[in-house]
């Protein structure tokens, strides 16, 4: 950059470099939040500076390129100038400081691909120079917008590809001929000698090669076009609807540098703008009015009938002319050109009366554009369609005479019999009469005869002799195209000549002098008509492919016709033309020419092939005389030059056997991949709507929570009824609100932690299948439940305070990760997980409830098989939150402080590996503090010791009580508290173990993604209705409002654990 | 990025300008600005509607009076050249006239405004606006962000067309031969 801006700032701070460059790094990353904030943390910074130091090369290196990364890309951060000057220079200081400590070569490496890139780059630009018309078109393009130059560029491409189609017929035809003449033009011309000079150029072959390979060559440069611009198109997605927005925003051509441009560009933008409130206004009134459905069904039967009408007509020239030229010695230069110049009216008119017939259905512009396309484009296919079977029909009489006339030559008998018919012979004589005369079994019966058909014949031999040239149909289409080819042109100069110029010249000069306004009323100026021009190009590219074969100059007689009309064009745009009011959309219409452009090469390439393939060639002229069929060159090729296991290999690949099961492998292939085109869309579609209902969700839910937070304060009822009475029968009663489900046993655990609410939620959109299997499992635990009730009242005493003062704090690290991580293993393994642990708000957010019951069934086997053993480790860290707190609190009364250390010992951890072990011990924990230690004899495992044990021997009791008296329970039957001292004792001793390793655990868990996975088990509804998430906040109401995001996920999680361990 | 020759070029240019104010010498880096009148008579922006909100976000002073490093600055994010990201953000600041960091109404009146040289009618004018709110703003506060509008912007379809197509093959010449600001 700034070889030359170094100097130019001299001023800028030089030597902060090493700790500003740091900050420049984070920017980097970050572009525009950067802008702001562009004084990163320094610590970051100084951590660096020691990397900087070190004398590890790789990092050096690292650091090197880092530097010149910045160097690189400093033209892509929105800075202002003077900041970016500074960056650099430090920049460079850095790079130049350090460089010299490594070692030269790989400097020197980096520096060649440098230098490598800037002389490739230097290379292309100096290429560029050399683009024909770029200069014009970038001028036209100043003046007219885009959609004009499209036109031209266009042009320019269709030039290039002929360009090539020229240099393919010319060097491999045209000139191995020698010399120029004028039928060098056409198919007759050239011989049939199979080898030409010393070389054995093999003339016959190499013009069916490349007239195939014209074909070739342009289908393939016309689909590798189109994939590009697909490509380009694909990359954005067309799909969103931002009309007005770029109308608005993208509006403003900044390539316009002149005042009239600006003014006729403000306009259409006016325009553009009001065309898309009219489309917007359309939008609501329906126009189901039966005048104007009949007055289009009126315009569509016009249209046919004037399609028909040109084909019609087209056809009856050919047939006219043909009869012209059979019943008159000498034509006219009229009736030479009799059809061309009706094909070349016919295509210049019809496009205007489509446009006055459209003008009568009163479509919306844009249909009607599109309308007026694909009348014009079946109007061209017509035209060349009607005109090439015309003259195939020609083709078809003459060859058919021929062979008529040879048949007929081998049997003597028949000639006779055909002979006494002279009308049947005035179609079928040939020229070659007299020299077939010559052969000496025809010469008696010929002889004898002679007088009578040379009676006959006489006034037709001046047909004969002229029939001589038109004997080679080849030829003689190839003269049609080309004459096609050369009245259009006389007729699009014309026409540019007449309506634009002239027409321009009126309208500029005699407006002064007339009663209206030339200008802006009647004539006006010109238009151009991006799309029409385009389409009349493709026509054009058209007729060359379908001549190309049959007249090998054609290519380069369009590659001037092409230049021609490039100057001419662009003349008459810059001169006397406006710019269409209607500009159609070139950016989405590129593939659409090219498209139709490809129908047309397709559809022009047909009749050649047809021609081909279905009739015999020219018996005296052209490279293929004397064979049955033209391809017939390419086996007689392959029979005598090349060897004999060649022709066998062609004969085996040709056959059906090959054949078929290749057309079957190419089907099935063709199959395949658009079946995978068509899944990629789905996929595509799938993501870019993911795409937009995160985008849109996600901020109106955070917008929706930051509001609830805002009217939260007051706390849900229930709960705090809840709070106050935390006896029996409050219990109780929280017990019963779900109880209809057959698992509300389960919700029962949570409720008396201050979240009844979102717990009941959350049975309630269990499905119901899961929440039967749940209340299999659980019930036993469930039954416990009413033990425990004065240590629960105790610890629901406790909990509520504290909790409270807890959430505010602790929430930030440790527990919203594991309540991201709980989620996130619902969902998905391990990518999902690390993408969720940096954005975790936001995965909450998106989730749904359905979701997760979905992916619940998937796992349910294995769940109830091992659910008690795992579940709990998990909840275990979160809760144990709760637990430390209740335990501050209720440490005095804990008989049972010995436990801590022999539980201590073997539950903590060791290492990742024993995490799914210690699951087992935090079983207990679930109920944690709040009810459930009943549990725990359950899922105890056997290391535990003995207090653990002598809970396990109530277990069975318990169980089955348990069966019984949950119905019980659910109903409010209080039960007695028997077991209820040893299990408070248990819990809080476990409590207290709780404390020392909820940092390790919580960290492990989170970090250890394997353990999750396979045990899925905790796979939990974790179910976020937003309405419990808001309430779940509104409780933490207390906090500040600018945390809401990060402080939700904690309520959340907490929501989740809770969830969880009723699972 | 701007080559030696480009920036020597553009120092001419802008030197041209007002040959008595700008020194040849700019090794002590003078602080010389040029008033908004001339830049905006510049031959680049003189027919563009937005001139002065252009001259405006890329002088340091906020008043469209540039100095020189506010001159290359603005020539380097006009240039084809320019990537889009930035093209898309000093677009975003052009439009925010009132310089709140948000496209709001009122700024969204004024480009129209500025954009059809006042020949809408106010109501097509409400309602433009209203469109445009309702396509573009994804959070649905009533203005535009940088990030609607950059989820906007480089989604359009001549966005694509500019920063892909053969254009950007138009170094040197064009950066200066006109402004390039292809949206």
């Amino acid at each position: 950059m700034s070889s030359v801006s170094e100097p130019l700032v001299r001023g800028g701070s030089g030597r902060t470099a090493p700790k500003r460059h740091k900050s420049v790094r984070k920017n980097s990353r970050r572009l525009y939040s950067s802008y702001q904030n562009n004084q990163g943390s320094s610590d970051d910074e100084d951590k660096e500076d020691e990397r900087v130091e070190s004398d590890d090369p790789e990092e050096m290196f690292q650091n090197i390129q880092h530097q010149k990364e910045i160097i690189a890309n400093i033209r892509t951060r929105p800075w202002p100038m003077r900041r970016k000057l500074k960056v650099l220079k430090q920049a460079r200081e850095i790079v130049l400081k350090y460089e010299g400590r490594l070692t030269r070569t790989r400097g020197y490496q980096t520096a060649g691909a440098d230098l490598l890139k800037k002389l490739s780059r230097l290379l292309y630009n100096i290429v560029v120079l050399f683009i024909p018309w770029e200069v014009r078109i970038k001028k036209i393009e100043s003046h007219f917008g885009s959609g004009v130059a499209s036109y031209f560029i266009f042009l320019r491409w269709l030039f290039g590809i002929n360009i090539v189609l020229t240099i393919m017929t010319g060097a491999f035809i045209v000139l191995p001929e020698g010399y120029l003449q004028y039928s060098v033009l056409f198919y007759g011309y050239y011989g049939s000698v199979r080898k030409i000079g010393s070389a054995g150029y093999r003339l016959p072959l190499a013009y069916f090669l490349v007239g195939m390979a014209v074909f070739a060559y342009s289908f393939i440069i016309l689909l590798r076009k189109m994939a590009k611009n697909s490509r380009l198109s694909l990359a954005s997605a067309s799909d969103e609807n931002f009309t007005f927005c770029w109308r608005v925003f993208c509006a403003w051509d900044y390539l316009i540098g002149n005042p009239e441009a600006a003014e006729s560009k403000g306009a259409a933008i006016v325009n553009n703008i009001r065309e898309a409130i009219c489309e917007e206004q359309e939008k609501k009134k329906d126009t189901s009015l039966a005048v104007l459905i009949s007055l289009r069904i009126l315009a569509n039967i016009l249209v046919l009938l004037s399609l028909a009408g040109s084909i019609y007509i087209i056809y009856f020239v050919v047939d006219r002319s043909q009869k012209l030229e059979q019943e008159k010695p000498e034509l006219t230069l009229w009736e030479k050109n009799e059809v061309s110049v009706v094909v070349s009216l016919i295509t210049m008119i019809a496009p205007s009366a489509f446009e006055l017939v459209s003008q009568l259905e009163m479509y919306h512009p844009r249909t009607s554009l599109r309308f007026q396309l694909a009348r014009v484009l079946v109007l061209y296919l017509g035209n060349l369609y009607s005109l090439i079977i015309a003259l195939l029909d020609k083709v078809n009489i003459m060859s058919s005479a021929i062979s008529v006339s040879s048949s007929n030559w081998t049997e003597p008998s028949s000639f006779l019999a055909t002979i006494s018919q002279p009308e049947v012979m005035s179609t079928a004589v040939p020229r070659n009469i007299s020299t077939l005369a010559t052969d000496a079994t025809m010469l008696d019966p010929v002889t004898t005869i002679r007088g009578s058909v040379a009676v006959s014949l006489s006034n037709q031999t001046s047909v004969f002799e002229k029939n001589k040239q038109d004997q080679c149909w080849e030829t003689y289409v190839g003269q049609e195209m080309l004459k096609l080819s050369i009245i259009d042109m006389i007729f699009t100069v014309a026409s540019i000549l007449l309506i634009d110029f002239i027409r321009g010249l009126v309208v500029r000069y005699l407006s002064d002098c007339c009663c209206w306004d030339l200008e802006s009323k009647f004539p006006e100026y010109g238009e151009f008509k991006i799309a029409e021009n385009v389409l009349h190009l493709i026509y054009n590219q058209g007729m060359i492919w379908m001549g190309a074969f049959f007249s090998p100059c054609l290519p380069a007689f369009n590659v001037m016709k092409l230049i021609g009309l490039m100057y001419l064009r662009s003349w008459a745009v810059l001169t006397c033309n406006v710019p269409h009011q209607q500009v159609f959309r070139a950016s989405r219409s590129n593939n659409f020419y090219l498209a139709m452009l490809l129908f047309m090469l397709f559809l022009c390439m047909l009749p050649t092939i047809f021609a081909i393939v279905r009739y015999r060639p020219s018996q005296h002229c052209g490279p293929f005389s004397g064979q049955e069929k033209i391809y017939d060159i390419i086996s007689e090729t392959v029979e005598k030059d090349f060897p004999l296991w060649f022709g066998k290999v062609m004969s085996y690949v040709t056959s059906p056997i090959v054949v078929l099961p290749a057309l079957l492998l190419l089907f099935m292939l063709i199959y395949y991949l658009q079946s995978i085109a068509r899944s990629l869309k789905f996929t595509n579609n799938q993501l870019r709507l993911q795409l937009q209902t995160e985008r849109t969700d996600d901020k109106k839910k955070v917008f929706q929570l930051a509001a609830a937070r805002l009217q939260a304060p007051e706390p849900p009822a229930e709960v705090s009824t809840e709070q106050q009475d935390s006896d029996n029968t409050s219990h109780e009663a929280s017990i019963q609100t779900p109880s209809p489900r057959r698992n509300g046993s389960v919700t029962n655990f949570q409720s008396p932690v201050s979240r009844g609410n979102s717990i009941r939620t959350i049975a309630q959109s269990a499905s119901r299948s899961e929440l039967s299997r749940a209340g299999t499992s659980r019930s036993p635990s469930v039954a416990m439940l009413p033990k425990h009730r004065l240590e629960h009242r105790k610890t629901i005493h406790a909990l509520h305070p504290v909790e409270r003062i807890i959430t505010a704090p602790s929430f930030s690290g440790r527990r919203g990760h594991t309540a991201r991580y709980v989620i996130v293993n619902e969902h998905e393994p391990r990518k999902h997980l690390l993408r969720s642990a940096t954005r975790l708000p936001r995965h909450y957010v998106m989730e749904e409830p359905a979701e997760i019951l979905e992916l619940y069934p998937r796992n349910f086997k294995r769940y109830t098989a091992r659910a008690i053993h795992h579940q709990p480790h998990l909840h275990r860290a979160h809760l144990s939150q709760q637990n430390l707190s209740e335990e501050e609190e209720e440490e005095d009364q804990g008989p049972s402080t010995r436990r801590k250390m022999p539980l201590g010992k073997t539950l903590r951890p060791k290492s990742l590996s024993d995490l799914h072990q210690p699951a087992h011990f935090y079983i207990g924990d679930r109920g944690e503090s709040h009810c459930s230690r009943a549990k725990v004899p359950y899922e105890a495992p056997e290391e535990e010791e003995e207090a653990w044990e002598e809970l396990q021997r109530k277990a069975p009791q318990a169980k089955v009580r348990g069966a019984e008296q949950s119905v019980r329970s659910r109903r409010g039957v209080s039960s007695s508290g028997r077991c209820s001292h040893h299990v408070e004792v248990k819990a809080k001793s476990r409590q207290k173990l709780e404390a020392p390793l909820t940092e390790s655990d919580s960290a492990s868990v989170a970090s250890s993604s394997d353990q999750q996975n396979s045990s899925v088990d905790q796979y939990i509804q974790v179910i976020h209705n937003k309405e419990r998430f808001v309430k779940a906040a509104a409780r933490h109401g207390k906090l500040p409002k600018k945390k809401s995001k990060t402080t939700f996920d904690p309520n959340v999680t907490e929501v989740n654990d809770l969830v969880c361990s009723n699972v | 990025m701007f080559g030696l020759f480009v920036s020597r070029r553009l120092f001419f240019r802008y030197r041209d300008l007002a040959p008595q104010l700008v020194p040849l010498d700019y090794t002590n880096n003078p602080d010389v600005r040029l008033p908004y009148q001339l830049i905006g008579s510049m031959p680049e922006l003189k027919d563009n509607p937005f001139r002065q909100r252009i001259a405006e976000v890329f002088s340091e002073d906020g008043e469209g009076n540039m100095s020189l490093n506010d001159f290359l600055d603005m020539f380097s994010v006009l240039s084809e050249m320019a990537p889009r990201d930035i093209k898309a953000y000093y677009a975003f600041k052009i439009y925010d006239f009132n310089n709140d960091d948000f496209i709001c109404k009122s700024d969204l009146e004024k480009t129209l405004n500025k954009l059809t040289r006042n020949e809408l009618s106010e109501d097509e004018v409400r309602m433009v606006c209203e469109k445009v709110l309702d396509e573009a703003d994804l959070d649905n506060d009533g203005r535009l962000s940088l990030d609607d509008f950059q989820h906007m912007i480089l989604r359009a379809p001549e966005f694509l067309r500019y920063n892909h197509s053969l254009y950007e093959n138009h170094t040197v010449e064009l950066c200066i031969g006109c402004l390039c600001f292809a949206f």
